[in-house]
């Protein structure tokens, strides 16, 4: 390989696979997201942080033109998205998978059927055998083979999240999105959950996105952590800088402190202005 | 206050725009969508649960609708002596008026309110927003199925209840009131016409298309929360219902003109 080829390629390699520009988003007036702006990169894994409720699951489904903005533009590879229509948009998002917070797998069928339901839809091979094939290999690649016939109803929650993983993965897509992967589980599942995101990165080399607020999910999955905090990115960079991030903000979060404003509201909030509780009450590093 | 009122008639003019907009995406994913074979299993699921389930609960409101009119008009005619044309008012009713609406009206609260709360809870669980991840277009995957099911059934729906308020009206008239049969079937059989069946079926398309529609909007569209998808199963039906008697006042009044434009104005007795 001439050494010009190895530029172009490591060029394109650090171009970014999708691109938000300037993304506002609002709300009957209430404003989500405030002019942010995000370049993500190919192969990697890009952690979103921030608090309930700053507008993380919101610039994640823009990611994948789920929600339109405001106002700002979404480049998928270079094109731009968020202005076609929801047929063109069809196409697009077959190079995505997304694993949403509750799963969102479809109650009325069996696991078989909701993993290869994204098959159905796109390619034309309807061969059972096949199917069974591709379908016992993405479970296997959850630890699920075996639950094919099974309702999601007679899933645990740890169990949904792994087969919803499975349907996401079931086109082979080149980025991931991942949505409160580890809210509602158990350290362990959640820690299972975790190295499946790391066994896809490496197995798949996908580029992944993964919204979070579990730190420990973060430090262990992310090459580059994000932080959202009413609706702007104000910290960006690998683990060891948001670890020693000067923001307050940063460091309040990834610390789990309870801020004194946090504080005042709850006071406020109990009976009157004489509140039963003191701040000791709310701090997490109290006994 | 005015200002107030200014923006609840603005959230209710975007509102009927949404709807008008979901309407036009219906319609033109549905044309597209006949000529997938895909779509074919898909509609035939639908048509299942819509049209096969629906077909007892049909049958017994077409049954006591005849009945009921039969047990109504029977005093009127008997004190003018017309008791043996008592099948022409109960036969004309059903099949005109009462059989079609009233069987829209089942529907809209059997299936209405099931479709809204199905799509409502899909919607509410992100379900709606996975299938559009996946690339496929929910309107075409999951409306267009159900649109086309209940526009194709509904007419042969109709036709059920109007033949069971037929059976219903005949058993009330012949047994219960005594009144000659063969005079009953004579009077009947010259006075309705397959005019008036037709457009008792013809009414079952537009009533199908509003239900499935409308549900369909509902649902799609409802808040978050199980209180969100109860309301709007409640306004779903409301709709429905509000529409399905609007479409036969419309059909009505286009009905009669084109049967007066061709043929002569008929008595009932």
């Amino acid at each position: 390989m001439t050494e010009k080829q190895e530029i172009d390629r490591a060029a394109a390699a650090k171009k970014p696979v999708i691109e938000l520009k300037g993304i506002c988003k609002t709300f009957d007036r209430r404003v989500v997201l405030d002019d942010v702006s995000l370049a993500i990169e190919e192969g990697k894994t890009t952690v979103i942080i921030g608090p309930s409720g700053c507008g993380k699951t919101v610039l994640i489904k823009h990611l994948i033109c789920l929600l339109r903005p405001t106002a700002g533009e979404i480049y998928f590879r270079d094109q731009r998205i968020d202005h076609l229509s929801e047929r063109a948009l069809g196409a697009i998002r077959t190079h995505y998978g997304f694993l949403f917070q509750a799963g969102a797998l479809f109650d009325s069928q069996t696991v078989f059927q909701n993993i290869v339901f994204p098959i159905r839809q796109h390619r034309r091979e309807t061969d059972m055998s096949e199917l069974e094939q591709i379908v016992k290999a993405k479970l296997a690649m959850v630890g699920l083979d075996g639950f094919q016939n099974y309702y999601p109803a007679n899933l645990s929650g740890g169990q949904r999240k792994r087969v919803a993983l499975a349907r996401a993965i079931a086109m082979d897509p080149e980025i991931i999105l991942y949505d409160e992967p580890t809210t509602g589980l158990d350290p362990i599942r959640s820690g299972i959950i975790n190295e499946l995101v790391l066994k896809l990165q490496r197995e798949l080399s996908v580029t992944s996105v993964v919204v979070t607020h579990d730190m420990n999910s973060a430090y262990k999955i992310a090459d580059r952590i994000i932080m959202l905090h009413n609706g702007m990115i104000v910290a960006d960079g690998d683990a060891d800088t948001i670890r020693n991030h000067p923001h307050p903000t940063v460091q309040q979060f990834i610390h789990g402190e309870v801020s004194d404003e946090d504080l005042a509201v709850l006071r406020m909030s109990g009976k009157g202005a004489q509140s039963q509780f003191s701040p000791q009450d709310f701090d997490p590093r109290s006994p | 206050m005015l200002a107030g009122k200014w923006s609840h008639a603005e959230a209710m003019i975007r509102d009927i725009g949404r709807f008008a907009r979901f309407n036009w995406r219906v319609t033109s994913t549905s044309f597209l969508a006949c000529s997938h074979r895909s779509t074919y299993p898909l509609v035939w699921t639908q048509m299942n649960i819509i049209g096969v389930r629906s077909v007892p609960v049909i049958m017994v409101t077409g049954a006591f609708v005849g009945m009921t009119l039969a047990i109504q008009a029977y005093d009127q005619l008997a004190t003018m002596g017309f008791e043996e044309r008592l099948g022409v008012l109960i036969n004309i009713s059903v099949v005109k008026e009462l059989g079609p609406v009233l069987a829209a009206v089942m529907l809209a609260g059997r299936i209405g309110g099931a479709l809204t709360a199905e799509l409502g809870t899909m919607n509410v669980t992100e379900q709606i927003d996975a299938i559009r991840s996946m690339g496929t277009d929910p309107v075409r995957y999951l409306v267009v199925p159900r649109v086309l099911a209940c526009l194709l059934l509904t007419p042969l729906l109709i036709i059920y209840a109007d033949l069971m308020g037929v059976v219903g009206g005949a058993m009330v008239s012949l047994l219960h009131f005594g009144i000659n049969g063969r005079a009953y079937w004579d009077y009947s059989a010259n006075s309705v016409e397959l005019w008036d069946v037709a457009i008792g079926v013809i009414k079952g398309f537009f009533f199908g298309a509003a239900i499935a529609i409308v549900s369909c909007y509902k649902g799609f569209t409802c808040r978050e929360g199980s209180q969100g998808v109860g309301q709007a199963c409640t306004e779903a039906f409301v709709a429905s219902f509000t529409l399905i008697l609007a479409i036969d006042l419309a059909i009505a009044f286009v009905a009669k003109a084109v049967y007066l434009t061709f043929w002569p104005m008929r008595g009932l007795v």
